[in-house]
């Protein structure tokens, strides 16, 4: 009985939410421009809906719970990595923007080719945002399976659930398109920060009377629980400042950020947008309250489990509506990211592999037709890799930015007054890669207490920089300079 | 990048930024409480709130210039 009503509230919510969706493209012609990068058309409102829809994941609201619960204050990081990148936003999304609008590009590695004239070096940028888009798309995928079996009382099948949100979500893509992922993203905007607020202060009011006694609470049982370790330990001191370097470099690489830079409607709408999104950072700390107050409420949780915290403590202790309406919201925080996310994995490897790597579907009907295809291998890929390969969300999410953070020196130099070659941006990309894999092989996720991402990034920057300005002529290459 | 950054922009820009990162290991403490709340929080709240402050800074003064 309970399990019906929380389900039945759940798909009352992403019924809603699709319709919402499709009413939203329901005039709209599907070119791929439109498709892809809603044909650029996305005002400062509707681009902060996108961004914030791409941004506030899964990750934000079970696994930054998740963090607060079961490590304390590394879970900070999420706060200054994200503030970071705005400001960082400011200055590098106008010029990538100004490219895209003069040159038509619709993808990540678009840019690439764009900056660096190699059609080989765009499917290599492609694969690279591929991959690592994967394990994304699984962190969503992961949320949605926790919030539905907590919503089914131990009494749902989380495969079968997971299969049929997963259908649900890449038939929405698969017709609407980026303008349909906008659209989604008011419904599940507005619900997230409900639900937020709710798990953030009712769950500790309850409890404790306010978010800082739970606090207090928190810090009389754990009195290092908000501050960091000092030395070179996991997730010390050096580990928070290298991750949020590293994440904040890593944040826009994304390739359904770069879509989203290229929806805007003008520059101005991104600049307003860096001003503004630092703002959003703020609900975390709801997030983080929700954590601790599971902590005291429901300790004993250890591993993948403390991504369940505070999901448990509303199970437990409120009504199979509000646990259906909590956990609605999550799962649309899962699905509609993940639904951009495959949009974007999908289109980058139809335009810059199949197309323009290797002549297939070239015109403008056949891409969409490849990117709509593409979505849905894309969608079965990241359904298998949950099903074999089931880890943590921090671990997906940290897999994910180590990888994609590897873009940045060939974006960073492409502004530089002489640009480095393209071999050169190739080898660093390979070399960081490389480094990541080997770093995974030896379990390795700190070395000297610096996440290894960064030094990976450091190593990619040393080879960009020295194979491409010392050993070949650095370049000038085919593409013009573009300021 | 864009013909108006000027290093007076890039400047306001670092203070967050700086805050954000570099200034961490100092702001890490519990004491003193700021309303209740530990230093550590309270002070990453106090940077995300300034940030579009100096941000709006910056653009108000590329738009001047």
């Amino acid at each position: 009985m309970n399990a019906g009503i929380a389900v039945a509230t759940i798909a009352a919510v992403l019924a809603a939410t699709v319709g919402l969706g499709f009413y939203g493209v329901r005039r709209v012609t599907m070119d791929p421009e439109q498709f892809i990068v809603g044909g650029r058309s996305f005002g400062a409102v509707f681009l902060w809906l996108l961004l914030a829809g791409e941004i506030y994941t899964s990750f934000a609201f079970l696994g930054a719970a998740g963090w607060a619960y079961g490590r304390g204050a590394p879970a900070f990081y999420i706060l200054c990595y994200g503030t970071v990148a705005y400001v960082l936003s400011y200055f590098l999304l106008p010029p990538i923007w100004r490219l895209g609008r003069a040159r038509g590009l619709l993808t990540g590695p678009d840019f690439f080719v764009a900056q660096y004239g190699s059609r080989k070096l765009g499917a290599l940028v492609a694969l690279v945002g591929f991959v690592f888009l994967i394990p994304y798309v699984t962190l969503q995928l992961t949320g949605v399976q926790v919030l539905l079996r907590i919503a089914g009382y131990g009494a749902i099948d989380s495969l079968g659930a997971v299969a049929i949100a997963f259908g649900l979500v890449a038939t929405f893509v698969y017709g609407t398109g980026l303008r349909g992922a906008a659209w989604a993203s008011i419904v599940k905007d507005a619900l997230v920060l409900i639900a937020v607020v709710f798990a953030g202060v009712a769950l500790p009011v309850r409890f404790f009377g306010s978010p800082a006694a739970a606090v207090d609470h928190v810090l009389a049982r754990y009195p290092h629980w908000t501050t960091l370790s000092g030395d070179a330990s996991a997730n010390g001191v050096t580990w928070f400042v290298s991750t949020v370097v590293l994440t904040a470099l890593g944040f826009f690489m994304w390739p359904q950020s770069i879509a989203a830079i290229f929806s805007a409607k003008s520059e101005d709408t991104l600049r307003r947008n860096a001003i503004a999104l630092p703002l959003y950072q703020l609900m975390f700390f709801f997030v983080y309250f929700a954590g601790f107050t599971a902590l005291l409420v429901m300790p004993g949780l250890t591993g993948p489990d403390v991504d369940q915290s505070f999901m448990l403590v509303v199970q437990k202790y409120y009504s199979p509506w509000i646990l259906g309406f909590v956990a609605a919201a999550g799962c649309l925080a899962g699905l509609v990211p993940a639904s951009v996310q495959i949009l974007a994995a999908a289109s980058i490897v139809s335009k810059n592999v199949l197309a323009d790597a290797f002549g297939i579907a070239t015109t403008s009907a056949e891409q969409t037709r490849a990117a709509r295809a593409l979505v849905l291998v894309v969608a079965l890929l990241a359904f298998l890799f949950w099903v074999f390969a089931k880890t943590t969300l921090v671990g997906l999410l940290l897999i994910a930015y180590n990888g994609i953070t590897q873009l940045f020196p060939g974006v960073a130099l492409s502004f530089a007054p002489v640009r480095p070659s393209v071999t050169g941006v190739a080898a660093g990309i390979v070399t960081g890669i490389a480094a990541l894999a080997g770093f995974a092989l030896a379990h390795r996720s700190v070395v000297g207490g610096i996440n290894v991402g960064l030094v990976a990034l450091s190593l990619n920057f040393a080879v960009t920089a020295a194979l491409g300005y010392l050993a070949f002529r650095s370049v000038p290459v085919t593409a013009e300079r573009f300021e | 990048m864009p013909g108006k950054t000027s290093p007076l922009s890039v400047a306001l820009a670092l203070v967050p930024v700086l805050a954000l990162t570099a200034g961490i290991p100092f702001a890490n403490r519990v004491e003193p409480r700021i309303f209740g709340f530990p230093f550590l929080p309270a002070y990453i709240a106090f940077w995300i709130v300034s940030t579009p402050a100096f941000m709006l800074a910056v653009y108000r003064f590329e738009r001047r210039s």
